[in-house]
Order: structure tokens, then C-alpha cells, then sequence
């Protein structure tokens, strides 16, 4: 009854903010709910690949912006694109189900790469390659220029998937200045969520799902009773990355360009963030809890306009982050279950 | 090379310096504090505040003014605010956590929201403009057989000053052995009469002075960003890991490394027109050091696993 | 190859230039229960360590069933069927007793990522009947009303308890139980010692490293005496216990 009472606490608190949205905007709310909406899926699925590395596996991962990174570069080079200040377009490309595909993948193996140094290492020590190496990602994509567009990214790569949008969401959106390029991406941010969430509840309840959590119960324990921990934390890396990269390919034709600046830290706090709130461990979590994150961050812009009045673009963008940061401190304090963390299966004291 | 051997000395003594703060504090109190950035940027932006011109409306949102003070004065000052702000830390927040026994993983995601959030009260404060100390331009000279300013060469100085002073307070004074006695065991050193709770809290005022210091050092050699520290941490990790973690000498020698390590590898033949990925190759030397010699340099075995 | 089920030549591990283990020649005999006892220090949990795979060995070699198992990672040698316990007890805290000897009683092939996610007939069979031995192993243990708690809930007993059932699910041929009675209250203690001798009449060859002599000559078939990582002593608990060396080497350090 206990999970019924905190699914109905949290479902009321999401309605309650999809409310505030309405209530706080006279005008143009509906396109903010939309534009929000759209976010929250991208990121949603995002933590929800972060929550098969920490939330299963306990692995902690603080790169996760860079398998996002990677399914997205991976993808978005092999279909028609333009990159760098040139920004020549290239017809030449393949289809974009086969590229996401590859570009998934590659995600994953990049996911097996970081994991290679988690054989060895506690979980301190993990946080600290995975961020590192997902700086050295960033730092390596923005320097190949020639291949990357490096500062001045990737543009023009859109049609791939907008050629494919249904005419029902362009009809739908007449009355709602809602770009209906942004509105497929989203649709098909929340559709992939659902389906990750199925893939994912059916391995959750499996031997497979059962056997993640015991290597983050006890690793030792783990090989003594005859199973490959490595093999397994490796394999949830690679499920983790590979979710991540398909987030990373949403959120670039969200944007309709790629930018290294996309994949710095401060996305994978976000993530993290995201999943805290929703409930470490909880498979429904980051959805809701990335719902509610958008909504206060969407509106904390609003405020940050309304308080600091001559502070400029940075500054208001700066605002959300201490809110982040807040919120990641918190949460961790007072309720490190989140909306819908299991108490009994509290992360708490990892070593 | 021997042109970047000058830039990568003072990064060295910059990177060894915050490394050992982060590795004393590592030591002992187990947290890996990702807000050990923000407290490097604290020295900087304090400094700034006390000692940058009074007609520079540049804080806060441009509505207040630096307070014009003498320089040295100044950072002295902020490093003695960084210290109690460390102090404030532990007491307020970190203290707490330790009694209701909150894990260590929990307490590193604390330090990142920490970090995260105090970063942004300095955009908002310090502005996200890059600021410069009020100290007149010099030109650079030669010493020995590299080239830097006076008042960097200076800085080289105080710097390898603190850490002799450091490496002495931790090797033969009473507080340095009882630090190192709550590193090895917090019970142990419990039952032998050291109050381990007061031991963490100066090591949180040691570390967070030592951090400040760091922080006011790079800020003369270059610059005050709100996000100075962020930009710098990971190098300090991969200072103290390469040296091994946990161990004061190590972080020493191994962020000394990694800064002449960063700042020589501009010269290198495949890093030309790359500079900007120069950070990669000290992250990259870090992994490896964790792959194959977890323990570091100077650490012992057991540490890791 | 004799009745010798474990065979250890020249094993050797240091640490730092300490000994910590230097085995000549060690042999264990099936279906025997073995104690190996020794003042702290002694080397008996690096030994464990080594013999399963936890710690690589600095030369020397280990065969088991005449198969030589040195320096192989644990996982493949809990697979050949020596399973172990630790001195510091692990079981998986946040997940139920059940989960936990679901968990250790399946198979690497039910584990897997592509059959989990298709749940095949095959599948959902094996978990039943492996649901059923959980059930059968917990009460046999008396931990059944436990099930469905989480095994951080148990006490350090209980605990030793579930790792003792987590080791038997899959019926090894060799249990290594290191400190079984540790920390354990004198009434489980009882139980669990008449466990591990139900489990010896069943067949499992028994090795184990426990402080409690008392229980150690109760119980053992054979005991094993080992000082600064040296073999000293070995015979019945009778041999044992007239055998100066160990009263030397042994009594002396415990009566300091």
C-alpha cells in the first residue's frame, strides 16, 4: 500500500506542476508545457539510462553526457549533414534508422570502454574516470574539426527525421505557435520512453535484473557464488550507454543543431538530478521526476527575470543551476528515496 | 618545450597545492570533495573583492564595487574567510551527515550539488565576465632557464614555501600526527585521546586555507572566472591519483606533475593546433595511472579495493 | 588421482616482504571435515583467499578434482564447485532472502541478458523449480519465515545463517567457511554447528578456519594447524590436541 500511497503523492504532485505552468503563464503556456514537455522526455530517458548503471547496478557514473555525446555525434555524421564554419552539406549519407542504430551502439561500446577501469575500482574512483573521460570526449570532439564541425558544430541534419513526421502533428499544433518539428521529437521522446520502460520493467523482474543487483549489494559475494560480476557490471554499462545515446540523437534534432557545448558536466548533473528526484532504483521515477525538474526549471527562468533585473542571459541560465545544485543537496539530505525510491533499497551507505 | 617549462612550473605548484588539500581532506575524512573547486575559486573572488578598484562596478549583478584594499592584505584575508568557510562547512553540513551515518557515495553526490550550487551564486556574484587582480603589467624575465614575470616568479616561491611549511606541520607536529592518526583509524584514534571530530574540522579549515591559497595563486598567474575552479579540478585529481590518493607527498609530487605535464604537452608535435586539448592528456594519463597502478606512485596497495 | 579432492604444493604469498602464507604441501581428503585453526595472523584467511581465487598466489600450485585451479579468477572455481563463506559476513543487504538465494542458486545461463529478456518457457520452469529448492535450502536453515525480509534486517547470525544457505543451493562438492561461528550467539552457534556436520554427513567436504576450539575438536574429522603461514601441525583432533608444537605455537599466543 506504501508504493500506491507515494505513486498517488507523486502523480498529484506532477498534475500539480503541469497546473502551476498554467497558472503562472497567462500567455503562451500551453507552448511552454509543450516545449517542457519535450525536454523532460529527452532528459526522462536519459535518467532513466543512468538508472540502470546507478539505481541497478550501483555503478557510479558521472559521464553520462558523453554517451549521450557519442549516440549523437555517431548518428548525426552519418546521415546528410553540414559541420564546421565552411558548413558544407553533404548529401551523402545513410538512412536515419540505420544510423541511429550504429549510432546506439556505438554508445554502448563507448559505455563497455568506461567500464573497463570499473573492473578494478570502487566506486569513488569510478566517478572520478567516468567524468574525466567524459571531458576528454568533449575536449577530443570540439578539437577534430574536420570531422566534427569542433566549436562550430553540426547543422542541417534535421530533414533525416522531420521527412518522416506525420501530418497529424502539424494539423494539431495550427493554434499553438508550437513548432511542430520540436513537438515530433518530443512525441517520439515520450514513445521510447515507453518502450525502454517495458524492455526495461520485463529485465528488471528477470534473473538478469536480480543478478545486477546483487553485484551492487556485494561484487565479492558475487564471484563466490560462481557469476561474473565484470561481465555483468559491463553489461549494464553498455544498456545505461546505449539508452543515454538514444537521448543524445533526441536532443540534437531537438535543438536542430549539435554543439560540443551540449555535452558539457552540468547535462549529466541534470541527469543525475532528474534521477534522484524521480527515486533511485524506481523504474517509473524518472519520468515524473524529470517532468517536475522541467517545470521548476522553466519557471525559475521566470523568476531569475523578475529578481536579478539587470543580470544577463548567463546569469538567469546560472539561476537554474543553483537551483540544480539545491535540489541535488537536498534531496540527497532529506529524501534520497526521491518521489518513488524504495526506502528499504536506499543507496545510502554504499561504501 | 622550454618555453611552456615556465607556465608548467607555476601550474605545477598551483595543481600540487590544491592536491594536497584534496587529498588531506581525503585522507581523513573519505570524502571526495568535488566542491573543492569552488573553494579554490572562493580565494580568488575574494581577493578580488577586497583588493579590486573601488570605481570597478563589477560584482554582484555590476551593482557593488571592490573594497580597494591593500593586495597582500587582501588575499591574506580571503584565505582566512576560506578556511572558516571550510570550517563552516563541516560544521553545518558535512559533521551532520557523519553522525547520521549518510554513505560515502551519498556525501560525494552532496559535494556535487555543492558545488554546483555555490558555482552559481559566484556567477551571479562575481559575474561571468573574466577579472584580473588590480597588479600593474610586468614584463617577463629570466630565471635560470626559464622565463616568467617577477611577480609569478614570486608566486613560485610562496608556493614551494607553504608546501616545505605543510609537508613539516603534517610530518612532525603534534596535529599533523593526529591527523594521520584519523586517516589510518578514526576509532583507533578515538581510544588513544584524539578528538577525531576536531582533527576533521581543522583538517576542513587546513584544507579549504590551502585551497583559497591555490585559488588566489592561479588568479594572479591568470585570471578570476566564477568557474575557475570547476576548470581546474579534474586536473587536481588527477594530480592526487597519480601521486595516490590519500597520501599528502603524493599529491604533492603528482599535481606538481601533471601541471608541467599539462602545459608541456602544448609542445608536443601531435598537439599542435590542439591546444585546447591539453587537459585531455593529463585525463587521459590519470585513467591510465587507474588502470594500471591504482594505487598511484606513492600509494600503498590496499587503498582501492 | 588419489582421494585427495584439494591438493596445495608450495603455495606462497607475501605481503610487503611478511610471509603471510608458505605451504609446502597440503592435501584435503573427500567428504572429510578439515579445520584449519591457528593463532591471528596466522595466515588462514589469505590462505582461503588464495585456494579460491580471491588473491593470486606468488608461486606454488592448487588442484582441485586433479584440475589446477591456481590463480584462476573465484567465479570460475566457485563453478567447479568449492564455494565460499567470508569472516566478514557478505550477503546482498538490500535485496530479500529469497532474492538472495534466488540469485545464488541460478544458473550463468538463466542469468543471462538475452534469455531474460525473451523469458522463455525454459525460463519461467527454472525459476519455479529453483523458487522450490530456495524454499526447501530455507527451511531446512529455519530462515523460511524470513523470505521476505530484506537481509539487512537480520541479525549477525541470521546472516551467517543466509550465507550458509546461499553457499548450498547448488550443492557444492567443497564448502570453505571462514569463521562460521564468529560473532554468533552460543544457541545459533549450536545450530549452525550441527548444520555443517548434517552437511558433512551429507557429503560436502568441509574446510574450515574458525577461532572456537571447542567446536573445532567437536566436529572436525581432521584439523590443520598453521602459525606465521606455516603448516605446524595436522591429525585428529586428539593428535591435535597432545601435539606440543601446537600447544606451543597455538595456546601459547592465545593465552597472552
Amino acid at each position: 500500500m506504501n508504493i500506491n500511497y507515494k505513486f498517488i503523492t507523486t502523480l498529484v504532485l506532477t498534475v500539480f506542476s503541469i497546473y502551476l505552468v498554467f497558472a503562472l503563464n497567462t500567455e503562451g503556456s500551453e507552448r511552454i508545457l509543450l516545449n517542457l514537455l519535450t525536454f523532460a522526455g529527452i532528459y526522462g530517458l536519459s535518467a532513466i539510462g543512468l538508472n540502470v548503471h546507478f539505481g541497478w547496478t550501483g555503478l557510479l557514473n558521472f559521464g553520462h553526457a558523453s554517451f549521450m555525446g557519442v549516440g549523437a555525434y555517431v548518428t548525426i555524421l552519418l546521415i546528410p549533414h553540414a559541420a564546421g564554419r565552411e558548413g558544407e552539406f553533404s548529401t551523402n549519407g545513410l538512412p536515419l534508422i540505420i544510423a541511429l542504430i550504429v549510432g546506439v551502439i556505438a554508445a554502448a561500446l563507448f559505455g563497455l570502454l568506461l567500464g573497463l577501469p570499473a573492473i578494478r575500482l570502487r566506486g569513488d574512483y569510478l566517478a572520478i574516470v567516468t567524468i574525466a573521460a567524459a571531458e576528454i570526449f568533449r575536449l577530443l570532439v570540439r578539437d577534430l574539426e574536420s570531422i566534427t564541425g569542433g566549436v562550430y558544430g553540426i547543422i542541417s541534419f534535421s530533414d533525416s527525421l522531420q521527412n518522416y513526421r506525420p501530418d497529424f502533428i502539424d494539423n494539431l499544433l495550427t493554434n499553438f505557435e508550437f513548432s511542430p518539428a520540436q513537438a515530433w521529437v518530443g512525441t517520439l521522446a515520450w514513445i521510447l520512453i515507453f518502450v525502454v520502460l517495458l524492455l526495461l520493467k520485463r529485465l528488471n523482474n528477470s534473473p538478469w535484473g536480480r543478478a545486477l543487483r546483487a553485484v551492487r549489494e556485494d561484487e565479492d559475494a558475487v564471484r563466490a557464488m560462481g557469476k561474473n560480476a565484470v561481465w555483468l557490471k559491463l553489461q549494464s554499462f553498455m544498456l545505461g550507454a546505449g539508452i543515454a545515446g538514444l537521448s543524445g540523437v533526441l536532443l540534437a534534432f531537438n535543438y536542430g543543431s549539435l554543439q560540443t557545448t551540449t555535452f558539457v558536466p552540468l547535462l549529466t548533473f541534470y541527469v543525475w538530478a532528474i534521477m534522484i528526484l524521480g527515486g533511485v532504483g524506481s523504474l517509473m521515477g524518472p519520468v515524473f521526476g524529470s517532468i517536475i525538474f522541467w517545470v521548476i526549471i522553466s519557471e525559475t527562468d521566470r523568476f531569475a527575470v523578475l529578481l536579478f533585473e539587470n543580470a544577463n542571459g548567463q546569469q538567469i541560465a546560472g539561476v537554474r543551476f543553483v537551483l540544480v545544485g539545491l535540489l541535488i543537496m537536498f534531496l540527497m539530505i532529506f529524501r534520497p528515496s526521491g518521489l518513488l525510491g524504495k526506502k528499504e533499497e536506499l543507496l545510502l551507505n554504499v561504501k | 618545450m622550454i618555453d611552456q617549462l615556465g607556465n608548467g612550473l607555476l601550474l605545477g605548484v598551483i595543481i600540487s597545492v590544491a592536491a594536497v588539500a584534496l587529498s588531506l581532506l581525503y585522507g581523513v575524512t573519505r570524502i571526495v570533495n568535488f566542491a573543492h573547486g569552488e573553494i579554490i575559486a572562493l580565494g580568488a573572488i575574494l581577493t578580488l573583492f577586497f583588493s579590486g578598484s573601488v570605481d570597478s562596478r563589477v560584482l554582484f549583478l555590476d551593482r557593488f564595487s571592490p573594497l580597494g584594499m591593500n593586495f597582500v592584505i587582501s588575499a591574506v584575508f580571503a584565505v582566512i574567510l576560506c578556511g572558516i568557510f571550510g570550517g563552516l562547512l563541516e560544521l553545518m553540513l558535512f559533521r551532520p551527515l557523519r553522525r547520521n551515518s549518510v554513505g560515502n557515495i551519498a556525501v560525494l553526490v552532496v559535494t556535487i550539488g555543492l558545488s554546483i550550487f555555490v558555482r552559481h551564486i559566484y556567477l551571479l556574484f562575481a559575474t561571468g565576465k573574466v577579472q584580473n587582480f588590480p597588479l600593474e603589467l610586468q614584463r617577463r624575465e629570466t630565471y635560470l632557464f626559464f622565463d616568467m614575470t617577477p611577480r609569478n616568479f614570486k608566486v613560485l616561491i610562496v608556493a614551494v614555501v607553504v608546501m616545505i611549511t605543510v609537508g613539516l606541520i603534517l610530518s612532525y607536529t603534534k596535529l599533523g600526527k593526529a591527523m594521520r592518526a584519523v586517516r589510518d583509524s578514526e576509532e583507533l584514534a578515538n581510544i588513544s585521546g584524539v578528538n577525531s571530530d576536531y582533527i576533521i574540522f581543522i583538517t576542513w579549515v587546513f584544507s579549504s586555507m590551502l585551497a583559497g591559497l591555490a585559488g588566489i595563486f592561479q588568479a594572479i598567474i591568470n585570471d578570476v572566472r566564477w568557474n575557475m575552479g570547476f576548470l581546474i579540478l579534474l586536473l587536481i585529481f588527477a594530480g592526487t591519483v597519480l601521486g595516490g590518493i590519500g597520501t599528502s607527498f603524493g599529491a604533492m609530487v603528482g599535481g606538481f606533475l601533471i601541471g608541467v605535464l599539462v602545459q608541456i604537452s602544448v609542445g608536443l608535435p601531435f598537439m599542435e593546433g590542439h591546444v585546447e586539448a591539453k587537459n585531455a592528456v593529463a585525463l587521459a594519463i590519470m585513467i591510465l595511472i587507474l588502470l594500471f597502478r591504482p594505487q598511484g606512485i606513492f600509494g600503498k596497495k590496499e587503498r582501492i579495493s | 588421482m588419489s582421494n585427495n579432492l584439494l591438493e596445495v604444493k608450495n603455495l606462497s604469498k607475501s605481503f610487503g616482504g611478511l610471509k603471510a602464507v608458505s605451504i609446502d604441501l597440503l592435501t584435503f581428503q573427500k567428504n572429510q571435515l578439515t579445520s584449519i585453526i591457528g593463532p591471528n595472523g596466522a595466515g588462514k584467511t589469505t590462505f582461503f583467499d588464495l585456494i579460491s581465487g580471491f588473491q593470486n598466489s606468488d608461486s606454488g600450485e592448487i588442484f582441485f578434482n586433479g584440475k589446477e585451479i591456481t590463480n584462476i579468477q573465484p567465479h570460475k572455481i566457485a563453478r567447479f564447485g568449492m564455494v565460499r563463506t567470508f569472516q566478514l559476513t557478505k550477503v546482498f543487504d538490500r535485496m530479500t532472502v529469497l532474492e538472495n538465494l534466488l540469485f545464488s542458486g541460478s544458473s550463468v545461463k538463466n542469468d543471462s541478458f538475452l534469455k531474460s529478456f525473451l523469458n522463455p518457457p525454459t525460463q519461467r520452469n527454472y525459476e519455479k523449480e529453483l523458487q522450490n529448492r530456495a524454499y526447501k535450502v530455507m527451511e531446512e536453515l529455519n530462515i523460511k519465515h524470513m523470505a521476505n525480509s530484506y537481509a539487512r534486517e537480520l541479525s549477525g547470525g541470521q546472516k551467517k545463517l543466509l550465507e550458509l544457505a546461499r553457499s548450498i543451493i547448488n550443492n557444492p562438492d567443497v564448502l570453505l567457511l571462514d569463521e562460521p561461528l564468529a560473532g554468533v550467539n552460543p544457541k545459533l552457534a549450536e545450530e549452525i554447528l550441527s548444520l555443517i556436520l548434517k552437511l558433512s554427513q551429507q557429503g560436502i567436504t568441509i574446510i574450515m578456519v574458525e577461532h572456537n576450539i571447542e567446536a573445532v575438536m567437536k566436529i572436525s574429522d581432521r584439523i590443520v594447524v598453521l602459525a606465521e603461514g606455516s603448516l605446524i601441525a595436522e591429525g585428529n583432533p586428539s593428535e591435535i590436541r597432545s601435539n606440543k608444537k601446537v600447544i606451543e605455537a597455538y595456546l601459547g599466543s592465545e593465552n597472552e
